[in-house]
């Protein structure tokens, strides 16, 4: 029974953001168990099989994806699963097949610069600090991904870690900064 | 005598706490109707939410509290039936989340503040697809956390934790698998050896 709500709702949300935001494909088999927002105007491209829930226990949580920017890019491969997570492009994030996310955040840019303007920081480009996640990586709950790395195949970041260095394939890293266990 | 100058001392927060037994009553009868296998002992200070799911049991002893904080009170998940989550007496169980899979025990008279206790590495394991480590993302090993131990903000503790008596882990700790004896101090994410707290309190000339 939830799963058949889950897939109507995902149905009457492909429906809707077919119409009404052009920025927005979305792959068939979307599910979605908790709220889904998408919020911006960049471009956001997400594979088959979507599957969007909450985290066990915790009502108050659901999937952001924030494209800020009108040029910034979030691309979702097949078979992902989000539980809760965040995830905000400036400039451009691919997160790859069957990856699994818990309650963490994902974020490719600093929103402001370290100047006593606070503005856009200038530094900052596609390049530099595009994200890109591989096939098959699991993301534990608490831990953050940071700006302007790689990780690999088949990596399991631990819960609570800060990835804020690439990661190679097939690691399994965790602390803060993100080290191999 | 002591109990009604308590009282008159100071009335208003005498009145929360009140509502707040009245509120964990609440939760008692209501766990006691909809779910045999949760138990909940009187008297239950509930100052924020409590939520209990999952198939699992769950026993909490008599006088705990639960504040008020950022993850909005008690959560406490049971992800396979045989899983079991015990809480001892007189425990403060602000914004803790437990995520259980087999065994969680917590001893008597704990402080937490908001910490997350997860006994296995992901709460939805099965979508975990990873060629490397099979056997790390199945793998759930019980956690201990012994008497008066002191659980500091948002640390986060994983399977095969044993936490000893009158033990303090620092904000922000960080462990898997790690043991540490009585009154010792953990920091670090991921934790450090465990430093005996006598020697430090040694070392800055307190004791």
């Amino acid at each position: 029974m939830r799963d058949q709500i889950a897939r109507l709702r995902g149905a009457i949300y492909s429906l809707w953001y077919g119409y009404f935001r052009k920025n927005v494909s979305i792959g068939t088999g979307l599910r979605i168990y908790k709220k889904l927002r998408i919020s911006g105007s960049g471009r956001v491209d997400i594979g088959r099989n979507f599957v969007v829930d909450g985290i066990c226990g915790d009502r108050s949580q659901y999937v952001t994806l924030d494209v800020l920017h009108p040029d910034s890019v979030i691309r979702i491969g097949n078979n992902a699963r989000f539980h809760a997570a965040r995830i905000s492009a400036k400039f451009k994030i691919s997160i790859g097949d069957d990856v699994l996310i818990e309650e963490s955040g994902v974020i490719d840019t600093d929103f402001h610069s370290i100047e006593k303007k606070r503005e856009n920081s200038s530094d900052e480009n596609a390049e530099k600090c595009s994200v890109s996640i591989g096939d098959r990586v699991s993301i534990g709950s608490r831990s953050f991904v940071t700006k302007g790395l790689t990780i690999g195949d088949d990596v399991i970041v631990a819960p609570g870690s800060v990835v804020a260095t690439s990661v190679k394939a097939c690691m399994r890293v965790c602390g803060n900064p993100a080290r191999p266990l | 005598m002591g109990f009604i100058s308590k009282i008159l001392k100071n009335p208003i927060q005498s009145l929360f706490y009140l509502l707040a037994i009245a509120r964990g009553s609440v939760y008692i009868i209501r766990y006691r109707i909809l779910n045999n296998k949760v138990r909940i002992k009187f008297p239950f200070a509930a100052f924020a939410p409590v939520r209990i799911t999952g198939p699992g049991s769950v026993s909490i002893g008599k006088g705990n509290h639960v504040q008020k904080s950022i993850f909005r009170g008690l959560t406490i998940v049971t992800l396979s039936p045989n899983a079991l989550v015990t809480i001892g007496e007189k425990c403060l169980l602000g914004g803790v989340t437990i995520r259980c899979r087999q065994r969680v025990e917590v001893g008597d008279g704990v402080m937490m503040a908001n910490p997350l206790i997860q006994d296995s590495f992901f709460a939805n394991p099965e979508y975990a697809i990873s060629r490397i480590e099979k056997n790390l993302i199945n793998e759930t090993r019980p956690i201990t956390i012994g008497t008066n131990a002191w659980l500091g903000a948002e640390s986060i503790i994983l399977g095969g934790t044993k936490i000893g008596n009158d033990t303090v882990l620092s904000a922000g700790a960080w462990c898997l698998g790690t043991y540490t004896g009585d009154y010792m101090l953990v920091s670090g994410n991921p934790a450090k050896k465990p430093l005996p707290i006598d020697k430090l309190l040694r070392l800055k000339g307190i004791a």
